[in-house]
């Protein structure tokens, strides 16, 4: 099967600081690969690059063949490459629906004019959006608190609110950055457990940064190992638990 | 503050409605009010609109962007101008300067794309508007600079405006309809994307959302409200001044947006119904419209930041605006 | 090519006065990351004391600058503590709001108190002016660039050469380290407002006498000062100082050989072609974020 994502001797150099060199690997649907590596090793600049809030200095980036390096960031996503952000990307005045509802936003039609005069297909595309939105959060059991502006909410229900509102957007490929930070171990568990079911079931190709190493092991079909930018390992779980360059890249610091 | 009960949809939808007899209830007023009192009034009117522009850019889309007398100055002297050189009817000068405040918004789109923020933002923005207010005083030939522009006998249709009553009917359906496009535009994934924008952007653009297209769009639209705006000026004061676009018309808009509360379209009626009498009265001595609004920002900074609309949303969550439309 | 000297010496002497004003914005700046859309207005207040105290109070000119310094000093940690603290958790755009409406508290006070008059200052010192070769240098430059030029070698050797300088140097680089070695980091934010409202009434001080004071005087001087941190780079004291005097002498060369109203929207023009050519600005660091 064609990788969904094909990563080719990326290198990211920041004024002489070399952040990412030469990152080589692909990516595929229903896959969990994982990204883990010590701090600094460059693994949010590696999702920054494919998501395009980088410039990669070298190297290419494909999704589903198409190449996606050097496009800016919004236009990336609508091609179908989707993230979260390691400090939260929710918009906190906003409320848990509307929130959804913006990772909605590809999927209302509604022109500009229907919406200024208020015209029906604005007004019915509109309630099946909101309709849509309050479903995705009732899946998640989040219904109680939809109408609530999401920096009211508790560390875990922000994180599910914005695995919901990226799931609304129907993504193919989906970067997960330490999506577990913060969240007391049942719920650690459950999110590894949803991740799971989305790449498997669903069939969406997922990538995440994660510095918990249990789950990563129990939870991911296959781990990249990042230090100072280079890729130093690639393999299954059991394979990577036998390399000696990561015990070395993980035991030699601090 | 954990709500144990958060309003169903349906009555929401329902209670909004209430809204909707404020302009019904209103169209008694004539009747009841003389001239000077009606002049407060249309004056009002006019506030709003500027306000509810004005809201748009600092509240809604979070960009410190002094655009209020820039975009009411244009919209004025594009209105006085096709009126007195080119016998422009009223109707189609209004359209025009929905127009010439659009195109001056997208302008000044232009600065906040290419990254401009924050305090270059604001300084820019009044640079312009003082940049516009040279221009009027200088370009005496068309503009008659510090004595202003005249304006002839105006007419909406085939209704005269030559006293308070008629203009107050015509600002009301001008206020009325533009309100009520900003709330249906607010309403939308076109208001979320803008309040997103302002929230985080770096998000914003995650999910597929065209930052720089809805940046453009916030300051159009507020360019063209505050454009219509300028040109009920224009009739109701019936001679465009140079003077009425300054820096200290800046701080009083700006005041009326931050006393209303930010980013509410309810707060900004508020805003401006509040603090509209207070700078014709505070005219009369130089300095004192500054200082005292200057002061009541102050205030509503340290005590109430939210504004007045803030104290609405406390009575009932019922008047909390949202970004959906159900 | 006489005349390009003569008038680069007098602009140097203006520069110094921009480069002090944006000098003392930065001081705010970098210790509380706010500029201060008032500070032009707290110049002007300023002036505007001496001015009240040497006429009024019948104050000699040196104990009413002294004190009209002092007391901007005190109204700086004031309102750090009393206007800017109280709102440090709300948007950052407040910050620039309540700057903004402080700045025009000033200025509408100061109209009410005196109207539409300008007032010059009357003379306070008389100093020969000094001949090189063909050159003019008169009393007031050479004034105005011995006091900047005075000022400014010690504030440089208190920041970088003593204890309390590297102190700030600390906070202004980490707030969070600072604290944790103990440092009172809320009265360090009002003691640098302190600092940087009294060095801005020196300049203001130092300019009133050669100019007429008015209530707007500080729009004129919060555009430069905005304009010479600009172009020295946004942050950076040194590049601060190096603006000013830029500014000063292209105002005055550009006013006198293109046109006099340029010299009104010199700065206007600084900023919008440093934004173009080099946001950065000369000395300043770049920051790269890309939406």
């Amino acid at each position: 099967m064609d990788p969904l994502l094909k990563v080719q001797g990326v290198s990211v150099n920041f004024s002489g600081l070399k952040a990412l060199a030469n990152v080589t690997f692909d990516a595929h649907a229903g896959e969990v690969r994982a990204v883990i590596g010590p701090n600094g090793a460059g693994k949010t600049t590696l999702f920054n690059a494919i998501s395009g809030y980088v410039e990669s200095t070298e190297g290419a980036i494909y999704f589903k063949g198409t190449p996606i390096h050097g496009l800016a960031p919004h236009e990336i996503a609508i091609k179908g490459v989707r993230r979260t952000f390691q400090n939260g990307g929710l918009f906190p005045e906003l409320t848990a629906l509307e929130n959804v509802l913006a990772g909605l936003h590809m999927h209302i039609d509604g022109s500009f004019l229907g919406i200024v005069m208020g015209l029906g297909e604005a007004r019915e595309a509109e309630r099946e959006g909101i309709a849509r939105a309050r479903r995705l959060l009732d899946l998640m059991d989040l219904g109680a608190i939809a109408d609530q502006p999401v920096k009211d909410l508790s560390g875990g229900q922000q994180r599910m609110v914005e695995i919901v509102r990226t799931l609304a957007t129907e993504p193919p490929l989906l970067l997960l950055d330490e999506p577990v930070v913060g969240l007391a171990p049942p719920m650690r568990d459950r999110m590894m457990e949803i991740i799971r079911r989305l790449a498997g079931e669903e069939g969406i190709g997922i990538m995440l940064i994660e510095h918990v190493i249990d789950l990563v092991m129990s939870g991911s079909d296959v781990i990249v190992v990042l230090s100072s930018g280079e890729v130093i390992a690639e393999g299954t779980p059991d394979e990577i638990r036998q390399n000696r360059e990561v015990l070395e890249a993980y035991l030699g610091h601090a | 503050m954990g709500e144990t009960e958060v309003p169903s949809m349906p009555s929401m939808t329902r209670w909004r409605r209430v809204y909707y007899l404020i302009p019904v209830v209103a169209l008694v007023i004539p009747f009841f009010a003389n001239e000077y009192l009606l002049w407060v009034v249309n004056a009002i009117l006019v506030y709003t609109l500027v306000t509810v522009g004005f809201n748009l850019i600092i509240g809604n889309l979070g960009q410190l962007a002094f655009v209020s007398t820039a975009f009411f100055g244009i919209g004025s002297y594009t209105t006085a101008i096709l009126m007195v050189y080119f016998g422009i009817p009223y109707v189609l000068a209004i359209l025009a300067s929905a127009v010439v405040g659009g195109i001056a918004g997208f302008l000044t789109s232009v600065t906040a794309l290419r990254g401009i923020r924050l305090y270059y933002l604001a300084i820019i923005t009044l640079a312009f508007g003082e940049l516009m207010r040279w221009v009027y005083l200088h370009g005496d030939k068309v503009t008659d600079g510090s004595d202003g522009l005249l304006l002839p006998a105006a007419s909406f249709f085939w209704i005269p405006l030559d006293s308070e009553a008629p203009k107050f009917y015509v600002f009301l359906l001008l206020t009325v309809i533009v309100v009520k496009a900003t709330s249906n535009l607010m309403r939308s994934k076109i208001g979320r994307a803008i309040v997103a924008i302002r929230e985080n952007e770096s998000a914003t653009a995650s999910l597929g959302i065209h930052t720089a297209r809805y940046i453009v769009l916030a300051f159009v639209w507020s360019g063209s409200v505050v454009g219509v705006a300028g040109a009920m000026f224009a009739v109701l004061t019936e001679r465009v001044l140079p003077e009425a676009f300054g820096l200290t018309e800046v701080i009083i808009h700006f005041g009326m947006v931050l006393v209303g509360g930010t980013g509410s379209i309810v707060g900004s009626v508020l805003g401006a119904i509040a603090l509209t009498s207070l700078p014709e009265y505070f005219r009369q001595f130089p300095g004192m419209d500054e200082l005292f609004f200057g002061v009541v920002i102050v205030l509503i900074l340290l005590f109430l930041p939210k504004g007045l609309v803030s104290l609405l949303h406390r009575i009932s969550p019922v008047f909390q605006e949202r970004y959906y439309r159900d | 090519m006489y005349y390009v000297l003569q008038l680069t010496l007098s602009g140097l002497a203006q520069g110094a006065i921009y480069g002090l004003i944006a000098l003392s914005m930065t001081v705010v700046y970098r210790a509380t990351t706010v500029v201060n859309f008032g500070h032009g207005d707290f110049v002007m207040a300023g002036a505007f004391m001496v001015y009240v105290l040497v006429i009024y109070a019948g104050l000699p000119y040196v104990p009413a600058a002294v004190l009209a310094v002092v007391i901007l000093f005190f109204l700086g940690m004031g309102i750090s503590r009393g206007f800017i603290d109280p709102i440090k958790t709300g948007p950052h755009i407040g910050f620039a709001m309540m700057s903004i409406s402080l700045g025009y508290v000033l200025r509408g006070g100061a109209r009410t108190l005196w109207g539409r008059e300008v007032f010059p200052m009357p003379r306070v010192y008389d100093i020969d002016p000094i001949f090189i070769g063909e050159l003019v240098v008169t009393g007031d430059v050479l004034f105005i660039s011995a006091i900047v030029a005075v000022l400014l070698a010690v504030f440089f050797l208190i920041f970088y050469r003593t204890t309390i300088g590297i102190v700030i140097q600390a906070v202004y680089q980490s707030e969070r380290g600072a604290t944790l070695i103990g440092v009172n980091v809320q009265a360090f934010h009002q003691s640098m407002w302190g600092v940087g409202l009294a060095m801005g009434a020196i300049g203001g001080i130092l300019i009133a006498p050669i100019s007429l004071l008015h209530p707007d005087l500080g729009a004129t001087f919060l555009i430069r000062g905005f304009a010479a941190m600009t172009l020295g780079g946004f942050g950076s004291l040194r590049g601060a100082v190096v603006g000013g005097l830029l500014l000063g002498v292209a105002e005055q060369n550009l006013g006198f050989y293109v046109n006099t109203a340029l010299i009104d929207i010199t700065a206007y023009l600084v900023i919008v072609a440093v934004l173009v050519i080099r946001p950065t600005g000369l000395f300043g660091k770049a920051v790269t974020v890309r939406v």
